[in-house]
């Protein structure tokens, strides 16, 4: 045992070593991400709508898959506002596909969408693109 | 100052190392990729690494549930361990009649398969009522045989006099083993808890006879289940298997040289 050992204050010795501070970080960080999830899981999807040329496509109908054991299932519906915006807001799966389509302007491609937690709300990066006619 | 460079010996050493951590490369790189194993040429570095096959898992099982059930049993078990065991070495290096036969008995044990006992060791638990709770889980890992060797050859390291000593003093046979002798067998301890943890942790023959309930399942009987009822599951397999060693490897990192110690205690006596 060395001298400096000795001086150390037995609280610290406790507490102070990889067997209390490992679970503890580990504790600290499922805590941390708990907080985050809670305030995060609203089950918000926003994105946006475009044509081919990039242009907003307003009036256009989202649709929103959700995994359902092995395959997807229609959860719920939504349209594009004059920003060809669209909102929906209860989304309650992790693992989602969206899809648009407007009449007379084409449809998308199914795109997957995959979340860190069920509900995760999201802000897409890319918009759902329309492309060819329906 | 050594005789020869160890370099040589350090650089095989590492190289080994490398060839030992292959296996969990790959399972790790699986997880993160959903690659399909049998792929070639197969991809040394990961392609588009995700974390979504692990949330695929948390989901598409209980596994907080199976995940505090084995936290549970191997809790159970790990106590019963260092309890049981420090007692029964301890009484292993006291001298009583037929000591030898009883060691040999002992050493016999382990020769005996545990698939061989699990007939009466299930009949039992049922006699008990211990049947689909988390002490009957646990039952038969709370001592084995190669444990209480541990403890008995870090208990014989221990210079007679200061039991002798302590027995002076008026302390009794079990003050003795709790004041005196455990305070010197933190590597046996180590190696108790240890391989406790990860022989209850990776148990799966005994959970799948005793369990009724879906809720009392552990982590292997869910990785069963989520094996049979999971298509194209490469990912999320590997990311659960992850998820599974995940506890015990962090146990072993943070007491391995305590671990080290208790297995290597009393081999170098005399």
């Amino acid at each position: 045992m060395s001298a400096g050992d000795v001086e150390t204050p037995r609280w610290r010795r406790l507490l102070i070593n990889r067997f209390v501070l490992v679970p503890a970080a580990i504790a600290v960080a499922i805590v941390f991400w708990n907080v985050y999830v809670s305030m995060h899981s609203h089950g918000v999807v926003v994105g946006r709508v475009v044509d081919p040329a990039g242009q907003p496509v307003p009036g256009a109908t989202v649709v929103l898959w959700v995994l359902n054991f092995t395959t997807y299932v229609e959860k719920t519906r939504a349209t594009t506002d004059s920003a060809g915006r669209f909102v929906i807001t209860d989304n309650d799966s992790h693992n989602i596909r969206l899809a648009a389509e407007k009449p007379g302007t084409g449809r998308s491609a199914r795109v997957p969408v995959r979340l860190y937690f069920r509900a995760q709300d999201i802000e897409l990066r890319e918009p759902l693109m329309l492309s060819g006619t329906s | 100052m050594h005789r020869y460079p160890r370099w040589p010996i350090h650089l095989a050493l590492v190289g080994v190392s490398f060839l030992m951590l292959i296996p969990f490369y790959w399972v790790l790189k699986t997880s993160v990729t959903g690659e399909n194993i049998f792929a070639y040429p197969p991809s040394i570095l990961p392609k588009s690494p995700h974390p979504f096959y692990y949330v695929d898992v948390w989901y598409y099982i209980p596994f907080a549930r199976y995940f505090a059930n084995s936290v549970a049993v191997s809790m159970i078990a790990v106590i019963a361990n260092v309890v049981l065991n420090a007692m029964a070495g301890y009484a292993l290096t006291r001298d009583f009649p037929a000591k030898a036969f009883v060691l040999l008995l002992f050493l016999s044990c382990m020769m005996v398969p545990f698939q061989a006992t699990i007939i009466p060791a299930y009949l039992i638990t049922g006699r008990l009522g211990l049947l689909d709770s988390y002490l009957g889980l646990a039952l038969p890992q709370c001592s084995t045989i190669v444990c209480i060797f541990v403890f008995k050859a870090s208990f014989d390291a221990v210079p007679r006099s200061l039991i002798d000593a302590a027995r002076i003093d008026g302390l009794a046979e079990w003050r003795i083993v709790w004041k005196v002798m455990l305070p010197l067998a933190k590597g046996a301890i180590a190696t108790n808890v240890i391989l406790g943890f990860i022989w209850s942790w990776n148990n799966f023959l005994w959970p799948l006879i005793v369990t009724r309930s879906a809720d009392m399942q552990t982590l292997p009987l869910g990785l069963a289940r989520f094996l049979s009822y999971q298509e194209d599951t490469t990912g999320a397999l590997y990311a659960f298997c992850i998820m599974v060693l995940a506890p015990g490897i962090l146990l072993f990192l943070l007491a391995q040289n305590e671990f080290i110690r208790g297995l290597t205690s009393g081999a170098t006596k005399g």
